[in-house]
């Protein structure tokens, strides 16, 4: 029991500061220094915003 | 007419290092998002089956009554953790270790250690699936898997965990975008839910009430830490892509994951109110629901900025159809699920077939229709095939959604007669079960209406995969059929080279 305890918050302890240091990691990347530029990185000028790429097949205008 | 449109749309040189690098990455992910889709499609046909045989049994019950293998109790655990852990679990997993690896611009590393692990973890399905029909369910409800299936499960997500943050830290791009931070999180939070879940209830490391405590904490966040961020990963990648237009309020989407983190997980002992618990932990669920109004309205108003003024795409685009369904129907379910929180609601519902209009609602209206419209939108870039069909995506767009409103509908106005008709101590409790029977045979309508899509589905995928499928000029990906026929050379020269490098690469 008490090692199942030990297990379970030490693992946890484990994530969180994980996840502590990476936000730290991101923040110091400059990850969150211009948002709106993240939104856009999904597209490229192979697809580029205002280009829809999806369809039915075979029906494609 | 092939010709005119080579002409038309000629690929300036500059773009063809961003079309090499793209095909590259997915080309060299193919093997292991295919087989982790295609199995999570056989579970998912698997799961509706068993849902089916237990839907029947529940107006009908001397159906199939002669075989104690598929008894309620236990047919209904196999539906249940098929779906979740068999159709959602590698759905998700396909979805994510693709979509990181595109939002990352790598290649998936480690892909045969992904292809040995999903191997491993459908065994452990089968190996949990036959446990309990043969009558070892541990009983704790969402976590029946035998034992003796968990290392099978556990070991596979371990491998999917190391390649998440494999990629992110190698990344090639200096953004990080919204769907990446849903995919690193559900890496984290899964690990920790269901280790800790489990060593509180089948390993006994807490006993009574608190065990009931830790079972719904983890029944709750199996769906909320687990499937809904994929989905909403999924939805946040789809609708601006498929459309073109980036996501209407970046710092929005960031307000929704970190709303969505904090209230989710305190959310899950409003499945106990009434139970002889302390008053406070049920308290700080219905607190903790409620507080879910702020990611899912920030979600929302995202999502529907983003469309607004591209809704008319909806009848060109299939991957938009589900993604723009799921999405709606997240906010619709979720909404649902903060007031049936509450306890003047849940002195009606609790206990009735609401709650499981609820669930269906959350799974098959927003999270099932998210995979299959990341399923439509990747299929066609991995295999660079197109979809033979597209009546057979129309059969199984509208067999979902017709399917999952009959459910969701005959469940919850049953379950709300029902709670009602309950609470009437003048009713006798046989003419509330017959009440609902009729309501009980339309969901076994909605079930059949629900496994056609699904077969519609099939046909469609296993005939891409057999490369069955008709040739048109151009896959509906491409702008020209010049760009396919690149593709496919590019193809064919990484195939080669993978052959001399032994299989090294990432």
């Amino acid at each position: 029991m008490f090692f199942v305890f030990v297990f379970i918050w030490s693992f946890a302890l484990f994530a969180g500061v994980t996840m502590v240091w990476l936000l730290a990691w991101a923040i110091r990347r400059g990850e969150f220094q211009n948002p709106r530029e993240a939104a856009k990185m999904i597209f490229d000028e192979e697809e580029p915003i205002g280009r829809i790429t999806d369809h039915f097949p075979g029906e494609r205008s | 007419m092939i010709q005119n449109q080579i002409l038309q749309n000629p690929i300036p040189e500059a773009l063809r290092p961003e079309l090499e690098a793209r095909i590259e990455v997915d080309t060299y992910s193919r093997p292991v998002i295919v087989l982790y889709w295609s199995t999570s499609l056989f579970w998912l046909t698997f799961a509706t089956l068993a849902g089916l045989i237990s839907s029947i049994k529940l107006h009908s019950p001397g159906f199939l009554g002669g075989m104690e293998w598929i008894t309620f109790g236990r047919i209904r655990p196999v539906h249940w953790d098929t779906a979740i852990y068999g159709f959602g679990g590698l759905a998700a997993s396909g979805t994510l270790l693709w979509l990181q690896a595109r939002l990352c611009q790598i290649r998936l590393p480690f892909r045969e250690l992904l292809l040995v692990g999903c191997v491993i973890y459908n065994l452990g399905i089968a190996v949990g699936v036959v446990g309990i029909l043969m009558g070892q369910s541990t009983g704790v409800e969402t976590l029946e898997f035998p034992l003796y299936a968990i290392p099978f499960l556990v070991i596979p997500y371990v491998f999917i965990v190391i390649a998440n943050f494999n990629m992110y830290w190698r990344k090639a791009t200096k953004h990080t975008y919204v769907s990446q931070w849903y995919l690193m999180a559900v890496t984290v939070w899964f690990p920790i839910l269901i280790l800790s879940a489990e060593a509180c209830t089948n390993f006994g490391a807490v006993d009574g009430v608190a065990q009931a405590i830790a079972n719904w904490w983890y029944g709750h966040n199996v769906v909320g830490l687990f499937a809904t961020p994929t989905g909403i990963a999924a939805a946040y990648y789809l609708i601006p892509k498929v459309i073109g237009k980036p996501i209407h309020s970046y710092h929005l989407s960031l307000l929704g994951f970190w709303s969505n983190a904090i209230f989710y997980n305190w959310a899950g002992t409003h499945h106990l109110t009434g139970g002889p618990l302390p008053a406070w932990t049920i308290t700080l669920g219905v607190v903790g629901s409620l507080m879910m109004f702020i990611p899912v309205i920030t979600i929302g108003i995202n999502h529907h900025m983003t469309m607004l003024g591209s809704f008319h795409y909806l009848k060109t685009s299939p991957t938009l159809r589900f993604a723009v369904m799921g999405s709606m129907c997240y906010t619709l379910s979720s909404f649902q699920g903060s007031l049936e929180a509450l306890r003047s609601h849940q002195e009606v519902t609790h206990f009735t077939h609401y709650t499981i209009g609820h669930v269906h609602f959350g799974m098959y209206g927003f999270f099932a229709p998210l995979m299959f419209a990341m399923m439509y939108y990747a299929m066609p870039r991995l295999t660079n095939q197109e979809w033979s069909s597209a009546r057979l995506i129309r059969i199984h767009f509208w067999c979902t959604l017709v399917g999952m409103l009959l459910y969701v509908l005959a469940m919850c106005f049953a379950g709300i007669r029902q709670g009602l008709m309950m609470n009437d101590p003048s009713i006798p409790f046989l003419n509330i079960v017959k009440f609902t029977v009729p309501f009980l045979m339309l969901r076994t309508l909605a079930g059949l209406i629900l496994l056609t899509g699904t077969i519609a589905f099939l046909i469609n995928f296993s005939r891409m995969l057999t490369r069955h499928t008709f040739t048109y000029s151009t896959p509906t990906l491409f702008t020209s059929n010049r760009r396919w026929e690149d593709i496919l050379e590019k193809e064919k020269e990484l195939t080669s080279k993978q052959i001399l490098d032994g299989g090294q690469g990432a």
